[in-house]
C-alpha cells in the first residue's frame, strides 16, 4: 500500500492509517463470509452490500456485470443502492441504528431476508453491453487497470487525455480520468445517471470475469486513490471467488447431468431387462468359450435350475440336444462360421430328460461389444401351443372335407336305403300276416338297414353346417331334462346316475348359457348316452356339475364320470375322431357331433380316463352374466 | 276314397310309398317332379300332397309355393332325406314335415291324421 504525499500531519496520518486498517478489515470481512458460500447469487449479494456497507467502503451504489459465456457480452447481474436520496437516507439511518459491523450484518438475518427487488436491481439485469474494443469498460478489462471516470469535465479541447497518459507510462492509476461520455456505452451511461464513478475489471488470472462499477450519487464524496487501490484488491478476490463459482456451478451441472444420464440408462437397462424378462422365450447368451454369460428366468425354468446356477457356468455342463443333435457341436459351428441356424418343431433332451413340449430354437451369432471375440444367442420358445393349434387346424379342415364327401355319399346312400329297407318292413308286414317266411332274416336287413339309416343322418348332420340360432338357454332346466330321459335309458341296465356334487344348480338354481337347446340337448344326451353305453350293468355313473371363474368369465363345468376306463391311450387322443368307436353299438359320430356343437356354443370338452378314476368326460360352457 | 298324390323323383321310393298308402286304402297318384306333380294337382284335385323336397326341374318347395297361392286348404305333407329344412321357413307353409325314413308307420299315421282331422 503507497501512502501518497509526504507533507501530512501525524494527525493526518493516523486517520489514514485508521482508514486503511478498517478496509483492510472490511475485505477479510467480506472474504471470510465469501468463502463460506458457493452460491453465486450469494457471493455477488455480500460482494456488493460490503462494498456499499456505511462501515466498509460506504460507497453509495454498486453495480457487478459478469462476462456471459454463451453471448461474451457483459450483462448486468446485480446492483445495490437507494433509488433515491431519501431512501438512502432512510437506508443509512437504519443500518447505524442497528451499529452491525459489516461481518455481523452479513450473518444476520436482516441480511437475508433483504428484498432482493429494487428498481435499481431490477433494471441492471435488462442490461447487456456487447464487445466493443473502443469503449472504456472493454479497455478496461483488456489492460487490468480500473478507471476511475468523471464524464463532466469533458470538451473537445481537452481531447489529450492525462491519465492515458499515465498508464501507458505505467503512472499512478487512481488519477481521475476525464473521457468522452461516448467512450462510455450509451445504456450504462443512462442507467448509471451520475457523471463520476468508478470502474474495477473483474479478473481472474487472464480471465475476465466481469465489471465492478461504484459511485457515490447521494453524498457526492469523491472516490480516492486509496479507495481504488482497495477496491483492486476486492476485486482481485471477488473475480476468483466468482469464478471458482462459476466453474463450481459449472461442475455441479455436469455431475448432475451425469445423474441425470446415469439414472436414464439404469432406467433402459431395467426396460431392456424387463422385457426379456416377460418375452415367453428363454434366450442364452454364451461367450466363445461357450461360458452362460446371460439369460433370463425362463431359461431355469426349462432348464429345471436356478437361473442364478446357470450363469458363468459352461453350458456343456448339461447335456443338451435338439432332436439327437448335440448343441455345442452346432454352437460351434454358428460361432466359427458366423451364420445363424434355427431349428423348428423340434424336441429338446437335457441332461437326458425330455421335456414333453415342442420347441423352436434359433441360433445366432452374438458380439456383445468390439472387443469382445463372438459369442452366441441360443433363443428356445415353447411352441407346443402353437403346433397344436396347427395340427387342430389340419384335422378340422380334413374333418371338414371328409364332412363334404360324406355328405355327398350319404345322400346318395339314402335314397335306395330308404327303399330296402321299405320293402323289407312292407315284406315282413305281408308275410306275418300270412305266417310264412324267414322273418328272423328279414329282421336282420331292417335292422341294419336302419342302423345305416342312423349312421347316414349323423353324417349328414354332422356335415350340414346349419346356422345356430342363440338364445339365452336355462341350462339348470336343460340338464334336468336330459337327465329324465337319460334315467329311463340306465334304469333298463340297472345304472344308477347319481350327483357327486352340484345337484342344487340342477335342482335349485337357473344359470344361463348363450346357446341352441336343441343342439345342447343333443350334446348332453350324446355325453350322458355315452356313459351310459361304456358302462356294465349296476355300474355307477356320477355327474359333478359346478361354476368356475376363467378369466372374466364364468363357466359351467358338467362332469360325467362312469367307472369304465379307456382302453387306450389311444382311445384318448381319437375318441372325438368321425366313426372312432370303441363300442359295437353307435355310429362313431355322437362324440365327434358334441364336440362340435360344444365348440359352437364357445365350450370345451376334454376326456381324461385312468384305471383308478375310470373315464370322465368334462363339459365347460361359458355362463350368460344375468 | 281319399286321394293322395305323392311327388317323388326317386322312382322305387315313389312305388314304395305308393303301394303302401293304397295299402292303406287310399287312390293314389304319383308324379316324378314338381312340373308333373303341379299338373296332376290341376287335374285330379287330390285331398293330400307329399312331396319330396329334392327333385329336379321344380322343387318340392317351390311347388309347395305355387299350390298353397291357390289353395291354403289341401293338407300337404312335405319330407326330406335330412332334417336342414326344418330350418327353412317356406317349410311352414306345409301341414307336416318328416324326414324320410323305411319305417313308414309314421309317416302313415301323419296322411291319416290331416285326412280325418
Amino acid at each position: 500500500m503507497i501512502i501518497k504525499g509526504t507533507d501530512l500531519n501525524a494527525e493526518d496520518t493516523l486517520v489514514k492509517y485508521q482508514d486503511i486498517l478498517r478496509q483492510y478489515n472490511i475485505v477479510n470481512q467480506i472474504s471470510r463470509t465469501v468463502s463460506n458460500t458457493l452460491d453465486l447469487n450469494r457471493i455477488l449479494k455480500i460482494i456488493l452490500t460490503g462494498v456499499t456497507f456505511g462501515d466498509g467502503f460506504g460507497f453509495n451504489r454498486a453495480f457487478l456485470f459478469l462476462i456471459d459465456r454463451h453471448s461474451t457480452n457483459l450483462v448486468g447481474r446485480m446492483a445495490i443502492g437507494p433509488g433515491s436520496a431519501e431512501e438512502a437516507w432512510q437506508v443509512w439511518n437504519e443500518i447505524q441504528e442497528t451499529n452491525y459491523s459489516l461481518e455481523e450484518f452479513l450473518n444476520s438475518e436482516k441480511f437475508e431476508n433483504q428484498p432482493q427487488f429494487s428498481m435499481l436491481d431490477e433494471k441492471i439485469r435488462h442490461l447487456s453491453i456487447p464487445v466493443d474494443k473502443t469503449k472504456i469498460i472493454w479497455q478496461c478489462l483488456e489492460d487490468g487497470i480500473p478507471r476511475n471516470v468523471d464524464l463532466t469535465e469533458y470538451n473537445k479541447e481537452n481531447e489529450e487525455k492525462p491519465v492515458d497518459k499515465n498508464i501507458q507510462n505505467g503512472g499512478p492509476i487512481s488519477d481521475i480520468f476525464i473521457c468522452d461520455p461516448a467512450s462510455i456505452d450509451h445504456e450504462l451511461v443512462e442507467y448509471i445517471d451520475y457523471p463520476k464513478f468508478c470502474i474495477i475489471p473483474l479478473i481472474c488470472r487472464t480471465k475476465k470475469v466481469g465489471i465492478l462499477i461504484v459511485d457515490n450519487k447521494y453524498n457526492q464524496r469523491e472516490i480516492k486513490p486509496d479507495d481504488i487501490e482497495f477496491l483492486q484488491m476486492l476485486g482481485q478476490f471477488a473475480s476468483s471467488s466468482i469464478r471458482n463459482t462459476l466453474i463450481y456451478n459449472d461442475l455441479k451441472d455436469s455431475i448432475s447431468a451425469l445423474a441425470k444420464l446415469n439414472t436414464k440408462l439404469r432406467y433402459l437397462k431395467e426396460y431392456n431387462e424387463k422385457i426379456i424378462e416377460s418375452i415367453p422365450v428363454s434366450i442364452f447368451v454364451v461367450d466363445h468359450n461357450f461360458t452362460l454369460t446371460m439369460c433370463n428366468e425362463n431359461c431355469g425354468i426349462l432348464m429345471g435350475i436356478e437361473k442364478d446356477n446357470i450363469i458363468g457356468r459352461q453350458i456343456d455342463t448339461h447335456r443338451v440336444f435338439i432332436d439327437g443333435l448335440d448343441l455345442m457341436e452346432e454352437l460351434g459351428r454358428v460361432i466359427n462360421e458366423n451364420k445363424a441356424e434355427g431349428f423348428y418343431k423340434v424336441n429338446l433332451s437335457i441332461d437326458n430328460k425330455k421335456p414333453e413340449s415342442i420347441f423352436d430354437i434359433v441360433l445366432v451369432p452374438f458380439k456383445f461389444s468390439e472387443d469382445t471375440p463372438e459369442g452366441a444367442l441360443i433363443i428356445v420358445e415353447d411352441v407346443t401351443n402353437t403346433v397344436r393349434l396347427e395340427q387342430e387346424l389340419n384335422n378340422a379342415k380334413k374333418l371338414s372335407r371328409l364332412g363334404k364327401l360324406s355328405a355327398t355319399v350319404a345322400h346318395e346312400i339314402r335314397n335306395p336305403l330308404i327303399a330296402i329297407g321299405g320293402y323289407a318292413n312292407r315284406l315282413k308286414r305281408k308275410y306275418s300276416e300270412s305266417g310264412q317266411t324267414d322273418m328272423q332274416s328279414l329282421d336282420v336287413i331292417i335292422n341294419e338297414v336302419s342302423r345305416l339309416e342312423r349312421i347316414v343322418n349323423d353324417i349328414l348332420d354332422y356335415a350340414s353346417n346349419k346356422e345356430i340360432k342363440f338364445s339365452s338357454v336355462n341350462i339348470s332346466e336343460l340338464l334336468m331334462e336330459c337327465l329324465i330321459l337319460a334315467e329311463a335309458a340306465a334304469e333298463q341296465n340297472a345304472i344308477d346316475i347319481v350327483f357327486s356334487c352340484g345337484k342344487d344348480i340342477v335342482q335349485g338354481q337357473s344359470l344361463y348359457v348363450n346357446g341352441s337347446r336343441d343342439h345342447l340337448k343333443q350334446a348332453l344326451i350324446n355325453i350322458i348316452n355315452n356313459a351310459i353305453d361304456a358302462s356294465s350293468k349296476k355300474d355307477k355313473i356320477s355327474m359333478c356339475i359346478y361354476r368356475q371363474e376363467e378369466n372374466a368369465f364364468e363357466n359351467i363345468v358338467i362332469e360325467i364320470n362312469n367307472i369304465a376306463p379307456l382302453g387306450s391311450k389311444e382311445d384318448l387322443t381319437n375318441i372325438f375322431l368321425p366313426f372312432y368307436t370303441t363300442k359295437t353299438k353307435g355310429t362313431g359320430l355322437g362324440l365327434t357331433i358334441t364336440k362340435k356343437i360344444i365348440e359352437q356354443h364357445s365350450g370345451r370338452i376334454e376326456v381324461k380316463s385312468s384305471i383308478e378314476n375310470g373315464t370322465t368326460f368334462a363339459i365347460k360352457l361359458p355362463l350368460l352374466k344375468i | 276314397m281319399k286321394k293322395i298324390l305323392v311327388v317323388e323323383d326317386d322312382m322305387p321310393i315313389r312305388n314304395l310309398y305308393k303301394e303302401e298308402l293304397i295299402d292303406e286304402g287310399y287312390e293314389v297318384l304319383t308324379a316324378h317332379d314338381g312340373v308333373a306333380g303341379y299338373q296332376l294337382f290341376k287335374s285330379s284335385k287330390p285331398d293330400l300332397i307329399t312331396l319330396d323336397i329334392k327333385m329336379p326341374n321344380m322343387n318340392g318347395l317351390e311347388l309347395l309355393d305355387k299350390i298353397r297361392k291357390e289353395n291354403k286348404e289341401v293338407p300337404i305333407i312335405i319330407y326330406s332325406a335330412y332334417g336342414e329344412f326344418t330350418q327353412n321357413f317356406s317349410t311352414w307353409a306345409a301341414d307336416e314335415y318328416l324326414v324320410k325314413s323305411s319305417d313308414l308307420t309314421e309317416f302313415k299315421n301323419k296322411v291319416k291324421e290331416l285326412l280325418y282331422r
